[in-house]
């Protein structure tokens, strides 16, 4: 693995110039938020900020994508698809937490037996530059909790550290290193400050604030479906999809046709399990037909069914769902509640 | 403020004892310093749980509709005799007294069906309003003592005082004291500041011109991610089946098309002319902080100059929109 070291007030010109050439998604202050967009040329690139709002999911699983096309021409019907359209680009300054969500969601897409061309196309073509959280950012974090941790590389090409007045950068896997050879000459890193990495990754792990026992409900889950700590979560739940559109690892679709005289796509969207439309069959018949069910849905999928199917919690503690719910209801207290059962 | 929240608590306990009522909707504490989350008491000795504090923003109303309306589906197996009511007691402020009268007014359900514990209310602190006086820091701590507001974040202290970090609809407010209630709690709170600024932003978009009008409304629409907690925290926004969801025909996409978003929000905003009380609820749930205001408040002036009605004001005067007058004035409609 290359390790190199990047000079403070040189990386938002490495990446500006980068952005010269390719498509660049990175972090920007757009108003009250700050939100990964594509880097335009008179953007600034954000280094020092906690966390994007939105999830960087959307990059590689859009909220809405073309699947297909269709016409109706005097030859009949004509079908194109729209596959390996991706332009080679950079996702920059991920945070570790949100970098491991593109690991659980290749899981989804990137199965052995289902392959999803859409997302396996944008995520080969895109190179993952993560900012390790030197200070957890907020006190609702809980990657710890989670099999994650404020420095991992985890689902990253190329890991930042802020050491003080330079980034250390390693360049994790082979994806990363081509992108090195885009960066310029950048001198190696010394054992010195792989060093004081290793140091600052320790106080960053143990300053995660929160702490759940995600792993541990997973046996009560497996056992208590019916159970009436079920009636208690999901009252004051508005069954907006806040927590889900803004989720990293949500990644539950759905399917439409919209057509326009005679030209028609078929989209696919981001469903939200919180909505009333969610898994409602033609019949008018919904097995999941009050938020009760649909809150069960979501704390089970994460805690329990994306365990029993790929071993990793389908959660990874960046504690937005947490912060943005506009009626706190907060995943750290229904984890723990479930715990203490 | 203490005072009334030992009032509240003291009511809901009464009502739950003595069969007044089958549940009292009111806050409680949150998991975050500057948050409240809609609770639902059916035990009388859980009525401590419940406060009142400058945190409690959204409107309640909408939970009285909720749960009436899962009562009666839940009852359709049910024979007519064997039927039961359920009575829904709740805390409320101005604002959400003004939708209950609109649900009232709508016939949704009956007078006795809602016991109001009226609560004067002297403005709720809008989470976005707090976030940007910290600069968007996380606030770790916050505390109100009277006017005063003390809040922490890994920067430093911060004291501000509450008006700062008001929402905008509770600081031009005419209707802080409930317009109904069963059950009045504490003196009836001192008028608002900004009443009489009402349409003040209002009026100052107007004066733009139509294309800058249109962009405001473009770039704030662009912000929507189609969460619809906007939709789903509005007390008016009951429909069992929102035009938004309908698939038969259907009226919009469900992509993030700019006009599907923009189709989605002015569609729903033309369908709260008269029934929006300017609560703020929209405001303060929407994760991207659309400014939603604006436009609403606009229908709201337009209702006012225009048919001399506010929204919920009181039982007798219904929304513009569902009565019909013989000398309604015309002419707006030919003038944009």
């Amino acid at each position: 693995m290359e390790k190199r070291v990047i000079k403070k007030d040189a990386l938002a010109g490495i990446i500006k110039k980068m952005a010269e050439n390719m498509v660049v998604y990175a972090p920007v202050r757009d108003e009250d938020n700050v939100l990964f967009t594509v880097l335009e040329e008179e953007m600034e690139p954000l280094l020092e900020f906690d966390n994007t709002k939105n999830a960087p999911k959307n990059f590689f699983f859009p909220q809405t994508e073309v699947m297909m096309r269709y016409m109706k021409t005097e030859r009949g019907r004509e079908l194109s698809t729209v596959e390996g359209e991706a332009t080679p680009a950079v996702l920059f300054g991920v945070r570790p937490c949100d970098a491991r969500s593109f690991v659980l969601l290749d899981n989804v897409f990137n199965d052995p037996k289902y392959k999803d061309p859409y997302y396996i196309d944008r995520r080969e073509k895109t190179t993952i530059v993560s900012l390790a959280c030197v200070q957890p950012p907020y006190t609702t974090c809980f990657c710890t909790s989670v099999d994650g941790h404020p420095f991992s590389a985890e689902g990253a090409d190329v890991l930042l550290v802020d050491l003080g007045d330079t980034y250390l950068a390693e360049f994790v896997t082979p994806k990363g290193e081509e992108l090195l050879k885009k960066m310029g000459d950048l001198p190696a890193a010394d054992e010195a400050l792989e060093a004081k990495k290793e140091k600052l990754s320790d106080a960053a792990g143990k300053a995660v604030n929160g702490v759940v026992p995600g792993r541990a409900i997973k046996s009560w889950m497996d056992e208590n479906f019916e159970h009436p700590f079920w009636d208690t979560i999901h009252q004051s739940c508005l069954a907006c999809g806040t927590c889900t559109y803004l989720c990293p690892t949500c990644h539950c679709f759905d399917i439409t046709d919209e057509i326009k005289k005679e030209d028609g796509r078929r989209i696919r969207s981001w469903d939200s399990c919180m909505s009333w439309l969610f898994t409602m069959e033609t019949s008018g018949h919904n097995p999941r037909p009050s938020q009760k069910q649909r809150w069960r849905q979501r704390a089970m999928h994460k805690f329990k069914y994306f365990v029993d199917n790929y071993d990793a919690i389908a959660c990874v503690g960046c504690g937005r769902c947490v912060m943005y719910c506009p009626v706190n209801i907060d995943i750290r207290k229904i984890v723990t509640d479930i715990s203490n059962l | 403020m203490e005072n009334i929240e030992k009032q509240v608590r003291e009511q809901a306990k009464k009502l739950l004892a003595d069969g007044t009522v089958d549940i009292v909707v009111g806050y409680e504490k949150g998991t975050l310093p500057f948050q409240t989350i809609p609770c639902f008491i059916t035990n009388p000795d859980d009525a401590e749980r419940l406060v009142w504090n400058r945190f409690c923003s959204v409107n309640l109303a909408k939970y009285v509709h909720d749960i009436i309306f899962a009562h009666k589906a839940s009852q359709v197996r049910t024979k007519p005799e064997e039927r039961t009511k359920k009575t829904v007691g709740i805390v409320a402020r101005g604002c959400t007294t003004r939708s209950l009268v609109i649900h009232l007014q709508e016939k949704q359900y009956d007078r006795d069906q809602v016991v109001i514990i009226g609560v004067p209310c002297t403005g709720y602190i809008a989470n976005k309003k707090l976030s940007m006086a910290v600069n968007g820091a996380e606030i770790t701590t916050c505390t109100v003592a009277g006017d005063a507001l003390s809040v922490e974040t890994k920067g430093g202290k911060r004291d501000i005082t509450v008006n700062e970090v008001l929402a905008d609809s509770c600081l031009t407010c005419r209707f802080n004291n409930p317009v109904i209630s069963d059950v009045m709690i504490g003196d009836a709170a001192p008028p608002m500041p900004d009443g009489e600024k009402e349409y003040n932003a209002v009026d100052a978009f107007e004066e733009l011109p139509i294309d800058e009008r249109w962009a405001y409304f473009t770039k704030e629409m662009a912000k929507c991610i189609r969460c619809y907690a906007c939709r789903n925290t509005c007390p008016s926004c009951y429909c069992k089946v929102c035009f938004v969801e309908q698939s038969q025909p259907r009226w919009v996409g469900a992509g993030i098309d700019e006009s599907d978003t923009q189709v989605f929000q002015f569609m729903r905003m033309f369908h709260m002319v008269g029934r929006c009380v300017d609560c703020g609820s929209c405001v303060e749930v929407c994760p991207m902080g659309v400014d939603l205001r604006k436009f609403l408040k606009k229908l709201d002036k337009d209702d006012l100059q225009l048919f001399n009605h506010r929204a919920g004001e009181s039982l007798e005067s219904a929304p513009s929109l569902s009565v019909h007058r013989e000398n309604d004035k015309e002419e707006f409609i030919f003038e944009p």
